[in-house]
């Protein structure tokens, strides 16, 4: 990251001071997120798997996991904010290769979830990469993703998404303690009904960028619509921060947009637990 | 408003928690009139439903009066009388318009937690862990219903509660049961569990021509019911061993269809029944999968089995390789339930069939936690529980 930055900003906002590197984590569930992750850059099929804590977990790990999993997954699900659907998220990861890993030891690829080349690294970089099908033709769903609104709604929670002109879009990432760090993106390729692809401009703090692929579903299923995102922090306290706000699980973000996606063009409307009661209160996560 | 909310294995207390609010435009908001307890929600009672939250409202088989419509519902309006199915449906997704609509794609909050563990995303259901849904459940006075104008269906008021109430979960969860079970004019159909699922499915294969059917449990007015309203022939599996007296009674074929209306939380006798039910409480195995084992080995060669009971994670020796050498065809699935309303309104609107039967108790919503309890053990004659909000 070099040069100038122009139209984007960085705001430490009250962040204490924190060394350069992604600071230790400070809780047991962030502990066990970063193991995760390992885990799932791991179960990469191209990289190799490596011992019991490669592809498979063994059976003190499979319990570990299971239970684990259910812990995060129940603190996330007690945290109404993004971090708490993430780390949810990160346990129901969790629970899984708990539950599923001993059927799957000798299937690897069965190990993986949904996602198609999701990886974070412990870095904080994010490349993650999914699939819907969505029930209307390419030229309509290619363009509702670009409508602003649209947008804006998607990432929800999430990040920030305005946009700045037709082509260019502002995004803000907040992290805990009222640190933020925005950027600009420019559309490099558009080609309605096809493809739809941005990249963060050169002097912005994050390297970002994200394609969506539209392609004609067969038997009048609709649209496959691919989504990749890549998410590159900045070093330092303040991308140390929005790496942990943005996602525990940040590979789910392009699941959970895609999903909202689909709801909005085929239904209208994005299924929501915004004010769900509960003996806790009201509004469950997201 | 008052609900009943989850609390722990065996905690359910009634308390006070907020009114829901109308939170996207096909939504509505009902005011429960009745609300039935479910032989599932004894599964999430127990502690084996993954992804349960301190505080959820539970319950899925309301039915109540409109009280406020979000800005795009066009088939209701505020006064209607309407049963709420458990299944919550888009009906605009490729599922919904298939009629498979606990497989909807958009009714999920929680899909991506969903896909983690199941590869993909069933539909969110009424107060039945956050994994399905999270959404708040109806035993309670107050329930938001999304997608209204694909789920709930009106009915007249000159029909009573109890009668129509079930349309809400068992009486159609019985009804695709018998239908998944490919029952052919004649068949002999044995159906496991003589709750009120097992019931349902008792009657509804006679609906569908069956020509024998066998009811299999141990609590015996359950086994009576099914005697006496399910005209079936009945087995008591403690007394008796299943696979010997299915042979016998068919001249050693076996049934031709076979129902597993049990699930997750079936009693097991034997070494392996103990064994399952040590793993389910250590969480080495989260279902106890012995009607599931039984009913493969006692279905007839080619023969079908249709799971209606809820299972809820994965099983041990569940014996696949009988499964397969024996062809034996599987259906199975959360209830599709909005496909089934109409008909079956109908049916009850002829008389053909009056669902009350299962019935046993009704009380107000603070008596909750203590039906919970009655249910569960199985005492005091219960087999179904209404509660008044």
């Amino acid at each position: 990251m070099s040069g100038p930055i122009s139209e984007s900003t960085v705001d430490a906002g009250a962040t204490p001071p924190a060394p350069t590197n992604r600071p230790a984590a400070p809780s047991g569930g962030e502990r066990l997120v970063a193991a995760d992750r390992q885990h799932v850059t791991n179960a990469e099929p191209q990289a190799p798997a490596s011992g019991p804590s490669g592809r498979s977990l063994g059976r003190g790990g499979r319990l570990a996991a299971t239970t684990a999993g259910g812990t995060l997954l129940v603190l996330g699900l007690r945290r109404r904010s993004l971090g708490g659907v993430t780390a949810a998220v990160a346990g129901g990861w969790l629970l899984y290769r708990g539950l599923v890993s001993s059927r799957a030891d000798s299937d690897a690829e069965g190990t993986r979830p949904a996602g198609e080349a999701d990886q974070a690294d412990a870095a904080g970089r994010v490349e993650t990469t999914r699939s819907v099908t969505v029930g209307a033709p390419p030229e309509t769903v290619s363009e509702r993703w670009r409508d602003p609104e649209t947008m804006a709604r998607l990432y929800g929670g999430l990040l920030e998404v305005s946009a700045r002109s037709e082509d260019r879009w502002h995004w803000t990432a907040s992290g805990p303690l009222g640190t933020s760090v925005s950027w600009d993106t420019r559309v490099v390729e558009d080609r309605p009904g096809e493809r739809l692809r941005w990249e963060s401009l050169g002097n912005a703090p994050v390297d970002s960028a994200g394609s969506v692929r539209f392609r004609e579903a067969p038997a009048g299923r609709g649209t496959e619509v691919t989504f990749r995102f890549r998410f590159e922090p900045p070093g330092g306290a303040v991308g140390a921060a929005v790496t942990d706000r943005l996602g525990v699980v940040p590979e789910s973000l392009a699941g959970v947009v895609l999903d909202r996606f689909k709801s909005l063009v085929e239904t209208g409307e994005i299924p929501s637990l915004e004010s769900n009661p509960s003996a806790r209160g009201a509004g469950d996560a997201l | 408003m008052r609900a009943l909310c989850w609390h722990g294995e065996g905690d359910i207390r009634v308390d006070e928690v907020p009114a829901p609010e109308i939170a996207n435009p096909h939504d509505a908001i009902v005011e429960i009139t009745a609300t039935a307890i479910c032989g599932s929600d004894l599964h999430l009672y127990g502690g084996h439903v993954p992804s349960m939250r301190e505080g959820d409202i539970v319950g899925h088989e309301p039915m109540g009066e409109v009280v406020a419509v979000g800005e795009d519902v066009e088939t209701l309006e505020e006064g209607d009388r309407v049963v709420v199915p458990f299944t919550i449906s888009c009906g605009s997704c490729w599922f919904c318009e298939q009629d498979m609509y606990s497989l909807c794609d958009n009714s999920n909050p929680n899909a991506e937690l969903a896909r983690k563990v199941m590869g993909q995303s069933p539909a969110g259901l009424f107060g039945y862990s956050h994994m399905l849904g999270g959404y708040a459940g109806a035993q309670a006075e107050y329930l938001r219903v999304p997608f209204a104008d694909v789920g709930p269906i009106t009915v007249d008021a000159d029909l009573p509660d109890e009668q129509v109430l079930l349309l809400s979960d068992v009486f159609p969860t019985g009804y695709m049961a018998a239908e998944n079970a490919e029952i052919d004019e004649d068949d002999t159909v044995a159906v496991w569990g003589c709750g009120p699922v097992g019931q349902f499915a008792i009657q509804s294969a006679w609906l569908f021509d069956a020509g024998r059917v066998i009811a299999i449990d141990r609590v015996p007015e359950r086994l009576a019911m099914a005697r006496e309203h399910g005209d079936a022939e009945t087995i008591h599996f403690e007394e008796e061993d299943v696979y010997d007296r299915l042979m016998a009674m068919t001249g050693g074929r076996g049934p031709d269809r076979c129902i597993d209306a049990v699930g997750t939380e079936a009693h097991g006798t034997g070494l392996m029944g103990l064994t399952d039910k040590a793993k389910q409480q250590v969480n080495l195995e989260a279902d106890r999968p012995h009607v599931l084992r039984q009913a493969i080995k006692c279905c007839r060669k080619g023969g079908t089995l249709s799971i209606p009971g809820v299972y809820v994670g994965h099983a041990d020796n569940v014996p696949v390789g009988p499964l397969m050498n024996k062809a034996l065809a599987v259906n199975t699935g959360q209830t599709h339930v909005q496909r089934y309303l109409d008909p079956l309104l109908e049916k009850i609107e002829d008389g053909e069939i009056d669902p009350s039967f299962v019935v046993t108790h009704r009380e107000p919503l603070e008596k909750g936690p203590e039906m919970y309890e009655t249910f569960r053990d199985k005492e005091d004659g219960c087999i179904k529980v209404v509660l008044d909000p």
